[in-house]
């Protein structure tokens, strides 16, 4: 799961104010914009966590929106992940194991493995709108950014939802010029999050649905991110099974496991 | 009237050669003045184009070497066979006596890397600069280029060419994360201002060259102290190999130091082939010259040969008389190549701001090559001008004087 | 004939010596001019080709917009019926299709980002010089899934002839793309940098691997005649009008090697600077001699200003016998310089040394080439009608100027 929370930090480590801050009502004196923050970064934290997701890529190019299936097992403890690919049949087995600082790519039809370069980690992540280095970068959204609260949006899809500003400290590396979050009161859990450049131009939508039980906390499991600069283009993950906590093989994280058939 | 005669022959005799060839040309002022014109205004023409010719291949290599490379480069040894980052170097302390020596100039480290520069719109490749700011202007012109902002100065600051800025769609001011790998393999990332954009001479650094303090790439590349080449700029472009012994015993054995023509040998090539064109168009100008001094002096020593008929009718000895034309050609040689240097170093001098060139390159700046012609003129360059004048003046006066000294004196005086 | 035109003639003829020196310092020049030009119209021919044949074409037919932002999206639809479009447009010699893709080459653990072109091995010979490059090995001769790869990326990836190597990109269908690849042959270019990061495969497999069925990024191609670019580029727009060419681009090469384009531009003003001081030699030379024969003439002019001619009529006689004497010596100087450039043209000079290895390295054909354009002997025309009524000016009005008194004295 790391996976995904790699993912949504980056999307975080993303973006200017919303037209509808002025709709805001005063945020209430407790939590502290810090620690709503902390609450909702442990949304998706867990020390091993196991991930069965599809993510569904829609563009312009693509007739069809493509669907890929994959599994992911991330040891964050260890600094470690795995992902194997399920669907599509074309490219089923293939995987990716993340020792960091390098990221291997093992690709069953030729049976050989790549080690990504550098220069190759900005290149989209299986054609998502996600990019090899959010597979393995060691985001910290808490270290990189000061939180600030916005207000209180009385009706984000019909509830109450709590709005908080993350601006990124002077030099963390994060290209955005702040992000916006909607955060569920109840559940603390992210809805939307709006990534802005430093002129205030909003560049990507990221929202967060269907909130679901699974290790003790409360889930979203579904996920959409549109860049708003490209027009046509979406990436959606639907989750299929996540687990938190879980005791990982150490055989999961090796070149043996990565190039294995099935 | 012979007794006359002989006696004018007598003292034409006794006067000394250069006095009677004096007094030839003062005689015929106009046609003097029209052999030193020729002369003049041809060794003009081509110490002029010469300069011009110099001036546009000094700049194509003085544009080239002075933005970036300078004159010599010192590296870890075997630094070609690997990536930027792997061959690394430190700054030798003796090196600071060269600069006071004759050699150098300056000198200035700088670290080079890869990496990824981020917008939030886009990211790009670059080769990634760290410089020292201060020292970074004592050797390459890369302080000249920025358009928009200004020159590195406070830390985590970035300068970046304008084609680079286009694709991140950054200006001054903004945010650009530069992400890299760093020595140990790590990737690691900073964000850092845009101090100023460049307007830079190449495509690459226009569009591919992150800049930034030495201090702030040492640190984001995790190799504090190192370096990865240095930069020295000569006093003197022509004692390179001088420098470059130098600049190795400073440095020891682990380092190798380079002249620009070996880190640059396409430029060293193209400065050739533009050289060896030049010479084509010299020898059409050295041709069109010495062509122009030969028909005049011939026609004025031609145009003589009834008086030198005369004088030889009255006894002046044949050999004599040979070598008052070609003193009197000689005379006018020497004050009209004088005229002509002096012509043609005024006309380069006026010059010295350059012939813009603009008006015939739209849009020529983006590419850095030079937008002015200076001409700059080179002490050697006088001497072949001056040799083809002196040989082309002796050989277009002494034939004609020759054949006019054989002619028989009957025959010259019914001539017109 | 008027009678002027007739004095004037007569003149030339009966000073001969005179006439001989300045029709001598004229075919001079005229000859300097006419291989000077050709000289550089040569050189310049010569680098545009030497240039446009490493890659890049004299016309490049792409999406609209490609060279702007060189995404997959830009493409031309590579068709039959395209080929023969333009294989048939006059002024077209030669129309190569290729895929500009950038893919991650890798073997074991080394691993390389490279420019991967898919060619026609069949066409590409008819523009660039990429077949010649191949110092080993063949040129993708025969058989799916070989690569050229240049030599410095040969050595970086650790492979040699027959070795696999496995390509990895993204491809327009934004999957993964993967391919194993054969090495058939390995290339020097011109470029180190770019011999590291430079790798080709036949078309069809990189339409396979990029998922780009019958489209390219760009349709590169040469011209028969280089002074007709502009008709040929036309030409070529109309050609592919019908086949979609709205969302066409036909850029020439200037647009596509800015950097030359300015460099030919430079070198042009700077010899253009050249030979206007050339001219100011000569013309200055021509002036002398004419100068000199009025000079020389005094008496006779004194005695036809005596005998009633008008100084008009002097003015007239000199520009006229200068202008005889210009045209006499275009026509000589023409006839000498134009057949001696044309067997120039055809015989170029080799040069040696160590500028030919370093050429060689770079591509550069290393020989110094004639090129006479139409253009040539009509510069050499008009400079030279403008050097004889420039530099008779002069002496016509200081013949004029003379009174008959001091003419006739001044013996």
């Amino acid at each position: 799961m790391r996976t995904l929370a790699a993912l949504g930090l980056v999307a975080l480590t993303a973006a200017a104010a919303a037209a509808e801050d002025a709709k805001l009502e005063p945020p209430p004196a407790q939590p502290s914009a810090r620690e709503v923050a902390e609450r909702v970064e442990a949304t998706f934290r867990g020390d091993a966590s196991f991930l069965d997701a599809t993510m569904i890529v829609k563009s312009p190019r693509l007739p069809e929106p493509r669907r890929v299936r994959f599994q992911s097992w991330d040891d964050r403890r260890g600094e470690r992940s795995f992902i194997r690919i399920l669907e599509p049949p074309k490219d089923h087995g293939a995987g990716f194991l993340k020792l960091p600082p390098n990221l291997w790519s093992w690709v069953p039809r030729v049976e050989r493995t790549i080690r990504i370069p550098p220069s190759m980690m900005m290149q989209s992540w299986m054609g998502s709108d996600f990019t090899n280095d959010d597979l393995v970068r060691e985001s910290s959204v808490l270290d990189d950014y000061e939180h600030r609260w916005l207000g209180v949006d009385p009706a984000y899809q019909g509830a109450r939802a709590w709005v908080i500003e993350y601006v990124p400290r002077e030099n963390a590396p994060v290209v955005w010029g702040r992000i916006v979050a909607w955060i569920d009161p109840v559940r603390l859990a992210p809805l939307r999050q709006e990534f802005y450049d430093e002129a205030g131009v909003k560049l990507r939508v990221m929202t967060l649905a269907d909130f679901r039980a699974a290790g003790g906390r409360s889930y979203p499991h579904r996920w959409s991110m549109v860049p708003l600069d490209q027009p046509g283009h979406e990436t959606q993950i639907e989750v299929n099974e996540i687990r938190f906590d879980e005791k990982f093989d150490d055989e999961i994280f090796t070149q043996r496991n990565l190039t294995r058939r099935e | 009237m012979a007794a006359a005669l002989a006696e004018l022959a007598a003292s034409l005799a006794r006067a000394s050669t250069w006095r009677l060839a004096l007094r030839g040309l003062g005689r015929q002022p106009r046609r003097s003045g029209i052999v030193l014109a020729a002369i003049a205004i041809g060794l003009g023409s081509l110490v002029l184009a010469m300069a011009l010719q110099y001036g546009l291949v000094a700049q194509m290599a003085e544009t080239a070497i002075r933005a970036e490379i300078g004159d010599l480069q010192a590296h870890a040894a075997g630094w070609r066979d690997t990536a930027p980052l792997e061959s690394r170097l430190r700054e030798a302390p003796s090196l600071a006596a060269l600069t006071g020596a004759r050699t150098l100039s300056g000198y200035a480290p700088r670290l080079r890397g890869e990496g990824l520069a981020q917008s939030p719109r886009a990211s790009v490749g670059v080769r990634v600069l760290g410089v020292d700011p201060s020292r970074e202007p004592s050797v390459s012109t890369l302080a000249t280029f920025v358009a928009e902002g200004e020159w590195l100065g406070a830390p985590r600051r970035i300068l970046i060419g304008a084609g680079l800025a286009r694709r991140l769609r950054a200006g001054v001011g903004d945010k650009v994360v530069i992400a890299v790998q760093d020595a140990a393999g790590d990737l690691t990332g900073e964000a850092l201002r845009v101090a100023g954009v460049l307007n830079a001479p190449s495509r690459e650094l226009d569009e591919s060259v992150a800049i930034l303090r030495l201090d702030d790439a040492q640190r984001l590349f995790g190799v504090s102290g190192e370096i990865s080449e240095l930069a020295f700029a000569a006093r003197d472009r022509t004692g390179l190999e001088a420098a470059r012994r130098e600049i190795s015993a400073a440095l020891g054995a682990g380092a190798r130091v380079e002249t620009w023509r070996e880190l640059e040998p396409l430029l060293d090539m193209m400065i050739a082939l533009f050289d060896q064109m030049g010479w084509v168009i010299y020898a059409a100008i050295f041709i069109a010259m010495a062509f122009g001094i030969a028909n005049v002096l011939l026609m004025s020593v031609l145009e003589r040969t009834r008086e030198i008929g005369v004088l030889l009718a009255i006894g002046m000895p044949p050999a004599r008389m040979v070598a008052i034309v070609v003193a009197e050609s000689a005379v006018l040689v020497a004050l009209g190549v004088a005229l002509g240097l002096a012509l043609g170093f005024a006309a380069v001098f006026a010059l010295r701001d350059g012939v813009d060139l603009s008006a015939w390159s739209e849009g020529m700046r983006a590419f850095g090559a030079p937008t002015k012609l200076v001409p700059v003129a080179r002490r050697g360059d006088v001497w072949a001008p001056l040799g083809v004048a002196a040989v082309t003046a002796l050989i277009a006066s002494t034939w004609p004087a020759l054949r006019a000294v054989r002619t028989r004196p009957a025959e010259a005086l019914r001539r017109v | 004939m008027p009678l002027i035109v007739r004095l004037a003639w007569r003149n030339i003829g009966r000073n001969k010596r005179r006439s001989v020196l300045t029709l001598a310092a004229a075919v001079f020049a005229v000859v300097l001019v006419v291989h000077m030009i050709a000289l550089t119209t040569g050189m310049h021919e010569r680098m545009i080709d030497d240039n446009v044949r490493m890659h890049a074409g004299h016309l490049q037919l792409t999406g609209a917009g490609y060279l702007e932002d060189r995404t997959l999206e830009r493409f031309v639809s590579w068709t039959p019926r395209l080929a023969a479009a333009l294989d048939a447009t006059p002024g077209v010699a030669a129309a190569a299709p290729r895929l500009n893709g950038f893919a991650l080459l890798s073997n074991g653990p080394a691993s390389q980002g490279v420019a991967l072109l898919g060619i026609d091995p069949a066409r590409e010979g008819g523009v660039s010089t990429w077949p010649a490059r191949v110092v080993r090995g063949s040129f993708l001769a025969g058989g799916a899934r070989q690569i050229l790869l240049g030599e410095r990326l040969a050595a970086a990836l650790r492979v040699d002839i027959g070795d696999q190597v496995l390509a990895y990109t993204v491809a327009y269908t934004l999957e993964n793309a993967y391919e194993l690849f054969t090495v058939s042959g390995v290339l020097r270019a011109p470029d180190p940098r770019l011999e590291r990061s430079l790798a080709l495969i036949a078309l069809p497999d990189a339409q396979a691997l990029f998922a780009y069925e019958g489209r390219v990024s760009e349709v590169a191609m040469i011209v028969q005649d280089v002074a007709r670019l502009d008709a040929t580029r036309v030409a070529v727009a109309a050609a592919v009008a019908p086949l979609g060419g709205d969302a066409l681009d036909v850029n020439p090469w200037p647009v596509v090697l800015p950097e030359l384009a300015q460099m030919l531009v430079i070198d042009n003003v700077q010899n253009y600077s050249m030979l206007g001081i050339l001219v100011v030699v000569v013309a200055f030379g021509i002036l002398n001699t004419i100068l000199m024969s009025v000079l020389e003439r005094q008496r006779e002019l004194g005695v036809m200003l005596a005998l009633g001619l008008a100084p008009r009529g002097i003015f007239q006689l000199v520009y006229v016998e200068s202008l005889l004497l210009s045209g006499i010596g275009l026509a000589l100087g023409l006839a000498l310089a134009l057949p001696a450039a044309a067997i120039m043209e055809r015989n170029p000079i080799p040069i040696g040394g160590e500028i030919r290895e370093m050429s060689e390295m770079f591509g550069v054909t290393p020989v110094i080439t004639w090129q006479l354009s139409a253009w040539n002997p009509a510069i050499a025309t008009l400079l030279m009608t403008t050097i004889a009524l420039g530099a008779a000016l002069y002496p016509a009005i200081k013949a004029a100027s003379a009174r008959p008194v001091d003419a006739l004295r001044s013996l």
